[in-house]
């Protein structure tokens, strides 16, 4: 007997177009966290964030049929995440509810994605992170987006050119300026 | 090397992805430059950090979230497929097209002229060219046939009558005057 975990997202999603809603299911429970982090580190509000997931596994779920086995699942899935998340940052932006540039590094509120009570360690660890999370949100959008992909995500170079379809070159560049930018306001938050 | 072509490499020169042309370059360079070697830890470590952090998992209240998005879609889907019973169109619009193509033909019925109900046709000429017209004498059959010097019925068969169309006809070639 076949183990339905063997399948590849690929497949899953061939079986999803043939009407097994189960490989949907499959494919929910493989990228909902994935999705999440991306989202979450790019637009950096998790209500928000899990709308954008929703939203992008609901359009798997209505829109799967249109998904041809010429690019990887993941490159699609992907993609519409992104750009389900550029659409929110874009009405964020026009509705000026926030506008981090203009606030300094303490004015910021940060949402954290646990409740959890904090250690110490937990918290510097948190601390961290916010801080990391901050730089990110200074990042241009096109750079933002490919430095998750790759840094976070841990995607390849060939596949988020795909994803932001822009030329390979171009995407190692992003992501050298981006890395540099990081960098440097990390050094500064120290 | 200048510190912009050393930027431009950091990344491919951390992943080992310069060729040994190039990675000897900017060895020579981080020998030189002991601010461009901190500038390499430094962005190792952001690299590090960036890939420390933990992955955001969706709420409890997701799947429930989900599936209730779902249900909503199937139902909204249920009720298009009920209503389309007639060739594709709903009641609605099914009895809106009848009305519109009764309208249409009621109307052309309406507005049709008279004329194009009867048979019709248009004289070539007015009533006034009809009347000048030169008048034939009118002859009838009999005496129209009493003018011609023979004809089919005087045939006799028993004797028939020879006719001579040698002075009328001409061949081809013929040299006869």
């Amino acid at each position: 007997m076949t183990d339905e975990f063997s399948y590849s997202d690929e497949e899953l999603i061939a079986r999803f177009q043939d009407g097994d809603e189960q490989a949907y299911v499959e494919l929910v429970n493989r990228y909902r966290n994935r999705l999440m982090t991306f989202v979450y580190r790019f637009v950096n509000d998790m209500e928000k964030a899990e709308d954008i997931v929703q939203d992008t596994l609901m359009k798997l779920y209505t829109h799967g049929h249109y998904y041809r086995n010429i690019a990887k699942f993941s490159t699609w899935i992907y993609t519409i995440a992104g750009n389900f998340a550029k659409t929110e940052l874009r009405r964020k932006k026009r509705h000026k509810v926030t506008n981090l540039s203009q606030m300094g590094f303490d004015d910021r509120e940060y949402q954290l994605p646990s409740v959890e009570p904090e250690t110490g360690e937990t918290a510097q660890g948190h601390f961290a992170e916010k801080k990391i999370q901050m730089a990110i949100q200074e990042l241009p959008l096109h750079f933002r987006t490919v430095v998750i992909l790759r840094d976070i995500q841990e995607l390849s170079y060939e596949e988020i050119s795909k994803i932001v379809d822009v030329p390979l070159g171009t995407v190692k560049s992003r992501i050298n300026r981006a890395r540099l930018q990081l960098q440097q306001s990390l050094k500064e938050f120290k | 090397m200048d510190r912009y072509q050393f930027e431009d490499l950091i990344s491919d020169y951390i992943e080992n992805n310069l060729s040994m042309s190039q990675r000897k370059q900017v060895e020579a360079y981080l020998e030189e430059n002991p601010e461009a070697k901190h500038q390499i830890k430094s962005v190792k470590q952001a690299m590090a950090s960036m890939k420390s952090m933990p992955g955001i998992s969706t709420s409890a209240e997701f799947m429930n979230n989900l599936n209730r998005r779902i249900t909503s879609e199937k139902e909204a889907k249920s009720v298009v497929k009920s209503t389309r019973s007639f060739a594709g169109y709903t009641p609605l619009m099914a009895s809106l097209s009848a009305v519109v193509v009764i309208a249409v033909v009621m109307l052309g019925l309406e507005f049709m002229p008279e004329s194009s109900n009867q048979a019709t046709f248009t004289p070539a000429m007015t009533e006034q060219q009809i009347n000048d017209l030169p008048v034939l004498p009118l002859k009838t059959n009999d005496s129209m046939l009493a003018e011609s010097e023979e004809d089919s019925t005087n045939y006799d068969e028993d004797n028939p009558v020879k006719r001579n169309f040698d002075d009328k006809i001409q061949l081809v070639g013929d040299k006869r005057p």
